[in-house]
């Protein structure tokens, strides 16, 4: 019996190692070839790590594409936006969490609503939409709406955080004599840094990663995020992977490194998102 | 403290930065495709309604078979393959015994990290027929398969499929995982004491229980499914042909190439249609299994 168990184990642990490969090896695969030339990768070594590193690669992609200016995009337009749903979202959700008011349950609702709208039924019109507030190939054609995007989650999670907070505390800034903006901007707001730093990496991540507004609102070349920019290579370097895989490395670092450093929190915001849908 | 709370001012400065922008950005064009839909429009002058015509057309379009076909086989890839092979690994990585855990699940998330750009590049390059990873690996190993993935009208859309259910398997694997913890231990350790097989007690305890879990996987991975584009864009563009083509592929190619403005709105709202009947449908399969113990 006892043998039998280990064996159903190792199974099981020989499982979960082999789709971790399958989930990994793909990545180390890109990174190693990012260091290779044609020739290693075609023919010479195609599988292992590279006999010796040619870090060429990586300046050549850095200095000869666009990827600096890229990167910058990407940069601005990510923490704009980030910031932009953190002040909008807090400052809505203490609105509907405590302050009182006829229509708060009605804004609320409107306000969830959005989580369940696709982004593809809006795409057309918000195309249009940008064209006409001239805000076409601008940053503000994606930093607008990444911003009205992430509202409605970020103020459902920032809603459930305050709902939670004793009222009491408030109650007493307010017999101490703080207006309305100090007990929001001392008391909440500092209870809430939590939240707000889950919500921040999350969107983020969003925005960095974002694709297909992008793709449809941005044109000019001078404006590309990096996602965006990087589908442009390949039809012009096809034949260069090792250019290719360095310019996807870079691309990637970054989140990957924030990854690393805040994986629980970046879980946690992900499996928060599911709780408030569902 | 009704006053504080009440202060129209504060109330107004709080909430109405946030109400204005999603009213505007989010609200005004979901209003919009639906009122746009029953328009020949071409994004610039009024356009001419035209009733119900756009729906009419889209029921004759050859290629809304092709897009619904193709959801379709998406939506099944992600279940089988995340859903599927996402419980198997949960359930095994939530065992008690289990060494690098923390290892398993930072390597399963880290493809949900990376723009789909690079994962879709990425695997063009896994795929590519001659130099590719997949191809390269059967010939090492001695297999006298090889395949061209992406232009095989047949492979292609399962193909891509598998890249989407690749990238995001980390985060259905974590929203299984947190439902297998949920479940209170005591459960299994009953059943297994009255003489139950740890995988029968998963299958008739764990599973069940995990209701609402498995509810939110089954929506997200339809209504990607449904909604899919974006790695068809960037791997195939839509090809060969037009036999990779999705519903939001549609909406696309008739507003931004041909400019029929109204009709990609009639083609948005049926997608939302669909989808919203998925949510549904799945709400209320769900709701009939639901146990309380």
């Amino acid at each position: 019996m006892p043998t039998r168990v280990n064996i159903g184990r190792l199974l099981l642990q020989g499982l979960l190692w082999f789709y971790f490969l399958i989930s990994v090896y793909p990545l180390i695969w890109m990174v190693s070839y990012s260091l290779k030339n044609n020739d290693e990768i075609f023919v010479t070594n195609p599988f292992g790590l590279p006999f010796h590193f040619r870090i060429e690669n990586y300046i050549h992609a850095w200095s000869q594409f666009s990827i600096p200016r890229y990167f910058v995009n990407s940069l601005v337009v990510s923490t704009i936006s980030t910031a932009g749903i953190l002040i909008l979202a807090v400052m809505f959700s203490y609105a509907i969490a405590r302050m009182v008011w006829k229509l708060r349950e009605t804004a609320r609702l409107y306000m969830i609503i959005g989580m369940f709208i696709p982004l593809q039924v809006i795409m057309v019109p918000l195309a249009i939409l940008v064209r006409n507030l001239h805000l076409a190939n601008t940053y503000g054609a994606l930093i607008v709406p990444y911003i009205a995007f992430g509202l409605p989650f970020s103020s459902l999670v920032f809603y459930g955080f305050m709902r939670s907070i004793p009222v009491e505390l408030e109650e007493s800034a307010c017999i101490d004599g703080a207006s309305i903006y100090k007990t929001f901007f001392r008391i909440i707001v500092p209870i809430v840094l939590p939240a707000i730093a889950t919500i921040a990496i999350f969107q983020y991540l969003g925005a960095w990663n974002e694709f297909l507004l992008a793709y449809i609102l941005i044109s000019d070349e001078a404006l590309k995020t990096l996602p965006l920019g990087l589908l442009f290579f390949q039809g012009q370097y096809s034949t260069d992977w090792g250019g290719m895989g360095a310019v996807m490395t870079i691309a990637s670092l970054p989140m990957v490194i924030i990854f690393m450093f805040f994986s629980d929190q970046v879980e946690r915001a992900m499996t928060v998102g599911a709780a408030v849908k569902g | 403290m009704r006053n504080y709370f009440g202060n129209k001012r504060a109330i107004a400065a709080f909430a109405l930065p946030a109400l204005l922008l999603y009213t505007l950005v989010v609200a005004y064009p979901v209003a919009q495709s639906l009122y746009r839909s029953f328009f020949d429009w071409d994004g610039l002058g009024a356009g001419t309604f035209t009733g119900l015509s756009n729906y009419v057309k889209l029921i004759d379009d050859p290629l809304l078979l092709t897009s619904l076909k193709n959801g379709g086989i998406f939506a099944l890839v992600l279940v089988v393959f995340q859903i599927g092979l996402g419980t198997v690994l949960a359930l095994a990585c939530a065992d008690a015994k289990i060494k690098g855990r923390k290892i398993l699940k930072v390597g399963y998330f880290i493809p949900v990290v990376l723009s789909v750009t690079v994962v879709c590049q990425l695997w063009i390059a896994i795929y590519d027929p001659t130099n590719g990873l997949i191809n390269r690996l059967f010939q090492m190993l001695g297999i006298p398969y090889q395949q061209n993935w992406l232009s095989s009208p047949t492979v292609s859309i399962i193909a891509i499929a598998f890249v989407n259910a690749w990238q995001y398997m980390g985060y259905q694997f974590s929203l299984l995982y947190a439902g297998v913890k949920s479940i209170p231990e005591q459960y299994m350790e009953a059943a297994i004491i009255d003489g139950c097989t740890k995988w029968a007690a998963h299958r008739k305890i764990t599973i069940p229980l995990m209701v609402e879990t498995y509810k939110f996987c089954f929506i997200v991975a339809i209504t990607s499914g449904i909604g899919a584009f974006v790695q068809m864009l960037i791997i195939t563009n839509g090809g060969p042909g037009t036999t990779n083509f999705t519903l939001t592929f549609m909406i696309f190619r008739y507003a931004f190439n041909e400019f029929e403005y109204g009709y990609a709105c009639a083609v948005a709202v049926f997608l939302v249609a669909l989808s919203l009947l998925a949510t549904v449908i799945i709400n209320r399969l769900f709701e009939r299994e639901r146990i309380t113990y």
